[in-house]
């Protein structure tokens, strides 16, 4: 029983938070990436933005963290919108590796601005400890968990409900199937375009914010998990919201249960290669499925 | 912003026409600006400039040059240091580095770039037992005491605060294994019992799968190695929060008021002690620095800055004793400053220092952080305290 109970509290409810925050990044991610057609290595910072920017919200206003939500998004977008004019769109017509330098470019170019405003340390969102409910005398729920989980299933279910039931989320769609066709039928690519970075945007923004409500926030937070995202993109699916979804839940969950003691006393693996085990489900799923769990694209 | 840029501009002009005659000689001050350890470095950077402030007042190096300290990022990582080191040597040419902070970071930059470039390196905190066995042909020093002292000092006082058994976790990074290593066979030397030790990977968001199978091995504290703002305040807060453990040691990569700001004084207090190099604040080279470093709105308490003004405060003395740039002069001279015997100089006493080296006499710096006595391998040895935290949620040396 007890084994049981140090499995949940401390494998699998950690890997469901982690899953969800790397989930959100991804479907950002990978929507650029079926939409746009290259990988935005400047993602990682788009989340760091966001947790900054609900920083000074909390600062100036002590609300609770999920209240800064809609500022760290409304900033962020507006940000990524700037930036799309002035580095992606000049260079939207020639080849995409030209956007994936400009984008790794972008990422330096703004982690050097946050550090710059906000500096280099550690902040956090909460100050002091957050303590658990205990059920059952032994099950800890931290509310914090919860609300994260809550949130990003929210914001999933608002993605689903965009690329189902809106005549911009179909365009989205339809470009991410094929550019040429859907230009053809007369949808405004310039439109979907600002679409994409706009939901990107939210989500990155939303990823950051939660991902410093469990941790904490410095500036290369979003350096950190952007493999991770990148991995769970792969896994789903490469421009595939839904396998994006699917892929951040079993890398978040995958890298927290490799470490249980499945086989005798030990962590079956070494915590300080928890990382690793991302990137070997990665490996193994670009050799033997590369078009991921969705079947997205393949290079 | 058009008038802020005239403004620079004429102040660039300005002291282009004031240092005329005098010329710059450049020395590299490499430190971990941005990584885990920002807080603990940015005061340590502030000493550097101390000195070589107190320098340029006091007449300069060699003709009146300006002794001019040139920062580098070295990110507290190895790639990051040799970035940093790569640019320093050969686009800035500096004659000698001061620094960088961090052990894995210093390995790096010392095997890929300064030892084969001819430069010599004197960090004040890179602590990793290891870098005393590099093939450094003598040009590797730190001034700060290698973790072969302080690992098993550490043992030495956790036993003395009544802790026999104790699980161990570690970041993967030279410094943090370095003295895990020393620490744990020292402890077990001592008759403690390690219960379980492993390592962790820097930088991840939560670290409690690791700690709950540590907690399970049934250890009464938690002997935490890891820089703080990469996974130590992550360790503590996942513990306390999931009632993993209670007591916790560190070393001094932990020292910083950050942890306690994060988790809460009243939370920590009386549950985690962590071991740092102490100077003799009652030596009056010390108390000769803390009063110029507390005028310039720094606080002298701060882990390692004594050493980072004696650094580099060292580096001068020994391009003064060189007689000038030549990178191989300076690096044989840094051991006949530091060393007995010799004149003995104190921190701000550049002067006395110059006309003692005009002179043709031996000099002796009795620094800030001790009084500096490199051996052969380049290290100095050190003493070291517990720190706890006090009333007003600091950290006190007990």
């Amino acid at each position: 029983m007890n084994e049981l109970i140090g499995f949940v509290n401390f494998h699998l409810i950690p890997g469901i938070v982690l899953g969800s925050i790397y989930a959100l990044g991804a479907i950002g991610l990978t929507l650029t990436f079926g939409i746009l057609r290259f990988a935005n290595f400047a993602h990682g910072e788009t989340m760091t933005l966001g947790a900054f920017v609900a920083l000074v919200v909390i600062d100036l206003t002590n609300w609770h963290v999920l209240a800064t939500l809609p500022f760290a998004m409304l900033l962020t977008v507006l940000t990524v919108l700037v930036m799309d004019r002035l580095f992606f769109r000049p260079l939207r017509t020639g080849p995409t590796v030209i956007l994936l330098i400009a984008s790794f470019g972008l990422m330096l170019m703004m982690r050097s601005a946050i550090q710059i405003i906000w500096g280099v340390d550690l902040e956090t969102l909460s100050k002091g400890l957050a303590i658990p409910w205990v059920l059952f005398e032994s099950l800890r729920i931290f509310p914090k968990h919860l609300l994260i989980v809550g949130a990003a299933l929210l914001l999933m279910l608002g993605v689903h409900g965009l690329l189902r039931h809106t005549p911009i989320g179909k365009a989205m769609r339809a470009m991410s199937d094929s550019p040429e066709l859907a230009r053809m039928t007369g949808i405004d690519t310039e439109r979907v375009v600002m679409a994409t970075w706009i939901t990107g945007a939210v989500l990155a923004a939303a990823a950051g914010v939660l991902l410093a409500y469990d941790t904490h926030l410095d500036s290369r937070m979003g350096f950190r998990v952007l493999l991770p995202i990148f991995a769970a993109a792969l896994l789903g699916g490469l421009g595939r919201p839904y396998g994006a979804m699917a892929g951040g839940l079993v890398i978040g969950v995958a890298e927290e249960l490799s470490t249980y003691s499945w086989i005798g006393d030990g962590p079956l693996v070494s915590p300080g290669y928890k990382s690793g085990v991302a990137f070997a489900i990665m490996i193994a799923l670009l050799i033997w499925r590369p078009s991921g769990l969705f079947r997205g694209r393949v290079f | 912003m058009k008038k802020s840029f005239l403004i620079t501009g004429a102040a660039v002009v300005a002291t282009g026409i004031s240092s005329a005659f005098a010329a710059d000689i450049k020395v590299g001050s490499a430190g971990g600006i941005t990584g885990p350890i920002p807080d603990l470095v940015a005061p340590m950077m502030a000493a550097r400039d101390l000195a070589a402030k107190h320098i340029n007042e006091q007449g300069g190096l060699l003709d009146g040059d300006n002794y001019m300290l040139v920062k580098g990022d070295s990110k507290c990582d190895a790639k990051g240091a040799v970035d940093t080191g790569q640019k320093l040597v050969n686009v800035e040419q500096v004659v000698a580095i001061i620094g960088p902070n961090c052990s894995g970071a210093t390995i790096g930059m010392a095997e890929s770039v300064t030892i084969p470039a001819g430069v010599v390196i004197l960090s004040e905190s890179a602590t990793a037992p290891s870098i005393t066995d590099l093939e450094d042909k003598g040009l590797v020093f730190r001034n700060a005491p290698s973790d072969a002292y302080q690992g098993a000092a550490l043992a030495d006082m956790v036993m003395e605060s009544g802790y026999n058994k104790v699980a161990v976790t570690y970041a993967n990074d030279d410094y943090n294994k370095g003295i895990a290593e020393v620490f744990e066979a020292a402890f077990k030397s001592g008759g403690g019992m390690i219960t379980a030790s492993a390592e962790h990977e820097p930088e991840k968001a939560s670290y409690t799968s690791e700690i709950s199978t540590l907690s399970r091995s049934g250890a009464e504290a938690l002997m935490v190695f890891a820089y703080y703002g990469s996974s130590g305040t992550t360790i503590i807060r996942n513990s306390l929060e999931n009632g993993l453990f209670d007591m916790f040691f560190g070393a001094d990569g932990m020292r910083n008021e950050e942890i306690i700001t994060d988790i809460g004084a009243d939370n920590l207090r009386g549950k985690i002690m962590v071991s740092a190099p102490s100077s003799d604040t009652e030596s009056s080279s010390y108390k000769m620095f803390a009063e110029e470093f507390s005028a310039a709105g720094e606080d002298p308490s701060a882990v390692y800055t004594p050493g980072s003004y004696d650094a580099a405060f060292l580096m001068a003395l020994a391009i003064e004793k060189a007689g000038g740039t030549d990178r191989g002069a300076i690096a044989e001279a840094l051991m006949e400053v530091a060393n007995a015997p010799g004149e003995a100089i104190m921190p701000g006493q550049w002067e006395k220092a110059k006309a003692a080296i005009a002179a043709g006499r031996d000099i002796n710096y009795q620094g800030a952080s001790g009084s500096i006595e490199f051996d052969a391998n380049g290290d100095v040895a050190g003493t070291y305290s517990l720190s706890v935290i006090d009333n007003n949620g600091k950290w006190v040396e007990k």
